[in-house]
């Protein structure tokens, strides 16, 4: 085995992303202050009884949304169905925080639904009446609302790549439209349905911003205190190996409960397109009521809520220094995209060409970071930064590195990196399984190196791919929370950390401008990147 | 000294740790000279090229081109330095770029070569492929993809060109038009090249030398004519469907006897004692049909063939056995029917087992 420049680089980037990783692990085996024992006594069970409370309902709504509107959008024409195809992803734009400052806003006493009963009807006591939508049940709505796109687009591709074939043979077996549904085109997209149904629950067990709003108290937030309040970093790594867990047995579940079933074509060969079924009267009115009322609830609400508290207090509008925050989020979305890309690229390139065991192992393990709350990964940073500083930099003499990476760009950059390199290795990697090896072997026999192979051959074959991926992670990086939040510089801000520093001073009103922009900046993205993100350009 | 051109000296040819080709030597001698490397699918020519290439490591022996070693136990020259060209079975076209730039890609390595032989528009128009420049890879079919693939493999004009099925997506039709411009152009140029393929007739006309590997060997690296007509193997001759072996005792220098045929006569190419037993190959072309001869013998099956007939014969002992007639022959023979053979029988070389 030959070590090369594309080798090391892999390799010590790979490593790089594990090392957060692998202190998580670590420290669990360390042993912790007695807030664990005060924790025990009190509010453990709480914690993790409304970790489970909510993982399980938003993961019931979110199949429901899910599954249900992608079912719809792939195998029906009814009024608008092409518009929904796309429209449904844009709840992306609002995250759950966000959702739940507005779910607060509209039906909090004396708030926007009170307000437009009030111009309707005249004065009256409306409060009483006004359903209430807060603690776990806001929680749940928040989450499920922002996050059920994931079962969404990965259920309409599967959707998309069934063929009619199936769909007949059912017919052919005399199988009701219900029947077909559930047994067969559910059961054929169900490592899809499950693979959005992780994504989900793993966000929700890291969900920090909405959970936090509602003062409910998950392992998330227990973990948030133990450091916080109590200092206390083993027992808050030891919240989130619980949490941990929790993912991995839902995995194996799932995994158990598949046996040796294959649920994919292994050739295109027999692939028939299928032809979408035109819905009339009563039918497409339910389908597009359905369609609408959920574009409505995830994104239409969640926004002129927002759009309308920023014109009924413009002064916030002129409080805030917009352009700061626009250039502030747009620094960070810029720095962390191309680190992302970069790396992104040369790991995947040097596991491509050299093909070794080790190198694969080691970039697996480093795409595990994705699963690691925000929260966690910031915490473990600082704590090894800080462990570095005080056992090497200082013993060796040197000045403490400590304000260089903590409270810090280059820090908060360095989380990014860590928390979404499996997004951007991911999505590269999914590009470059689109080029055949023999494009690689013809381009060495034309006489390009290594270096001009990846240069002139795959770079400009992945430009999109290097668009889509750098999109996707700007997108979650103008909705992150937690780690910006932890490791910003002092009076560093970005729309995300302005809105919740004024919603947890209760100035929802002051919340709503920076909110705003937030949804309008990532509308922007998913507009811009829907084709790929809907697969539609295999169509 | 070295004399050859190209030299395959005692090589394994391995796929990872896997042997696909055993202990394989052959040798083009001129620059120029092509041979075609003819065996069965999954055998392992196709790692013979990749290995030649220098995209599969080697582990015993050595490869020497012009004098200067690519390949061995301690050399491993990386493909992008050998100058040797693969064109891929698959084609391998870069995906984003037009036919014409993938095509000139393949010319920038030789940029610096003084004298350029040929040009971009003669080695399009020979392969025909000129509607297709300003196309993708995707938007045309596989035996144009083929083309191409051939077209940017021939511009580069490498030291050694090594061909991996070359025309086995393009329509028969178009077939023998195109094997007659590539010899032409490889004539012309000048280009050593090793053509792997399993049409045999594709093989004999293109190349001066063919090889056959069967069972992870190369059982025998002759002129096309010898392997045709003189194969050294019963392997060999399974492999190229010629004729079949029937018992047979030689009865003197020139004549042998078949219980079912009687004397036959013809020059051996090996010496075997008078009196002893062998196994003599019996090819199509070896016996003439005679309406008049009184050895007659059952007609089991009629192949038509466009220029010629396949008779399938039973002898009376149960032998079956192969005769060409030339289909303009007037009398035709339904199954059944008896089936006369000239003799006395003459082959003008005996090949015996």
């Amino acid at each position: 085995m030959r070590i090369n420049f594309w080798y090391i680089s892999s390799f010590v980037i790979s490593l790089f992303v594990i090392i957060p990783i692998l202190t998580v692990f670590s420290s669990f085996f360390e042993s912790t202050s007695n807030y664990y024992q005060v924790l025990k006594d009190t509010f453990l069970m709480e914690y993790i009884s409304n970790s489970l409370i909510l993982l399980v309902s938003v993961l019931i709504l979110t199949f429901l949304i899910g599954t249900g509107s992608a079912y719809l959008v792939s195998f029906f024409n009814f009024p608008f169905s092409n518009f929904f195809k796309w429209a449904l992803i844009l709840s992306f734009a609002v995250p759950p925080y966000i959702y739940a400052y507005s779910l607060t806003a509209f039906f909090e006493n004396y708030g926007t639904a009170f307000t437009i009963l009030k111009n309707l009807f005249g004065e009256g006591s409306y409060n009483q009446s006004i359903p209430k939508f807060d603690g776990l049940l806001g929680a749940v709505l928040s989450i499920s609302f922002s996050l059920y796109a994931y079962v969404y687009i990965l259920a309409r591709a599967s959707f998309l790549y069934q063929s009619q074939n199936i769909i007949d043979l059912g017919k052919n077996l005399g199988f009701t439209k219900f029947k077909v549904f559930y047994s067969i085109i559910l059961p054929a997209a169900r490592p899809a349905i499950v693979a959005g149904l992780s994504l989900v629950a793993m966000e929700t067990l890291a969900e920090f911003g909405a959970v936090d709003f509602f003062s409910i108290n998950t392992l998330t937030t227990g973990i948030y205190n133990s450091w916080i309040a109590f200092d206390d970093l083993a027992f808050a790594n030891q919240l989130s190996f619980f949490l941990l867990l929790f993912i991995f047995a839902l995995f194996i579940l799932e995994n158990l409960s598949r046996k040796n079933a294959k649920y994919h074509f292994n050739t295109k060969a027999g692939f028939k397109q299928k032809q979408k079924i035109q819905l009339s009267g009563k039918k497409a009115f339910l389908a597009f009521s359905f369609c609408f009322f959920i574009f409505f609830l995830s994104f239409l609400f969640p926004l002129s809520q927002m759009m309308y508290w920023t014109i009924k207090f413009p002064e916030n509008l002129f409080d805030l220094k917009i352009l700061d925050l626009l250039m502030n989020t747009l620094y960070l979305v810029i720095l962390s995209s191309l680190m992302l890309i970069i790396f992104g690229l040369v790991s995947n390139y040097g596991n491509r060409v050299n093909k070794n065991k080790t190198l694969n192992v080691l970039s697996t393990l480093s795409i595990s970071g994705y699963a690691i709350p925000g929260v966690i990964l910031a915490v473990a940073f600082i704590t090894f930064i800080a462990w570095f500083d005080d056992s090497v930099i200082k013993n060796l003499g040197f000045v403490s590195i400590k304000k260089v990476f903590i409270g810090s760009i280059l820090g908060l950059v360095l989380v990014y990196f860590i928390r979404f390199y499996s997004l951007a290795y991911n999505g590269i990697k999914s590009g470059y399984e689109k080029i055949n090896i023999s494009v690689d072997e013809s381009s060495y026999l034309l006489g390009y190196s290594k270096r001009k192979t990846f240069m002139n051959i795959h770079i400009p074959f992945l430009r999109n791919s290097l668009l889509f991926v750098g999109i996707l992670v700007s997108l979650e990086i103008i909705r992150e929370l937690p780690i910006t939040l932890i490791l910003r510089p002092f009076n560093f801000e970005t729309f995300a950390t302005t809105a919740y520093i004024s919603a947890s001073e209760d100035l929802l009103e002051a919340a709503a401008v920076p909110s705003l922009f937030l949804i309008l900046i990532a509308t922007f993205f998913i507009i811009v990147t829907s084709k790929y993100i809907l697969r539609d350009y295999n169509e | 000294m070295n004399k050859n051109f190209f030299e395959v000296k005692n090589v394994d040819f391995n796929v990872g740790n896997k042997t696909k080709v055993k202990n394989v030597s052959f040798a083009i001698e001129n620059q120029g000279d092509v041979i075609c490397l003819l065996g069965p699918s999954g055998i392992g020519k196709t790692t013979i090229l990749r290995t030649i290439a220098g995209l599969e490591k080697l582990k015993k022996g050595s490869i020497i081109l012009n004098g200067k070693t690519l390949s061995s136990e301690n050399i491993n020259l990386e493909p992008e330095d050998r100058n040797v060209s693969l064109a891929f079975q698959d084609n391998s076209l870069f995906p984003h770029y037009t036919i014409e730039k993938n095509i000139s890609l393949g010319s920038e390595r030789n940029k610096e070569k003084k004298e350029k032989k040929i040009s971009l528009k003669e080695i399009v128009d020979l392969l025909d492929i000129f509607h297709i420049l300003n196309k993708y890879p995707h938007e045309i079919s596989a035996g144009e993809a083929q083309r191409a693939s051939l077209a940017r493999s021939l511009i580069m004009q490498p030291d050694l060109l090594l061909l991996d099925e070359p025309l086995s997506n393009v329509d028969q039709s178009f077939k023998e038009e195109i094997q007659v411009r590539l010899k032409k152009i490889l004539n012309q140029l000048k280009i050593t090249t090793i053509i792997v393929t399993h049409d045999s007739y594709e093989a004999f006309y293109l190349g001066s030398k063919c090889g056959i590997i069967l069972n992870q060997e190369l059982k025998q690296f002759d002129d096309p004519y010898k392997v045709y007509h003189l194969p050294n193997s019963i392997e060999v001759v399974n492999f190229l469907n010629r004729g079949i072996l029937v018992p047979a005792k030689v009865t003197g220098k020139n004549t042998l006897e078949n219980w079912d045929l009687g004397t036959i006569e013809g020059n051996f190419i090996k010496e075997y004692p008078e009196g002893a037993n062998v196994q003599l190959l019996l090819q199509p072309e070896d016996l003439e049909h005679d309406d008049t001869s009184n050895l007659k013998l059952e007609v089991v099956d009629r192949k038509f063939r466009g220029t010629n007939f396949i008779y399938t014969l039973r002898t009376p002992s149960n032998t079956l056995i192969p005769v060409f007639v030339h289909s303009h022959h007037i009398h035709q023979h339904e199954v059944d029917e008896k089936f006369g053979i000239k003799r006395p029988i003459h082959i003008d070389h005996i090949v015996c087992f």
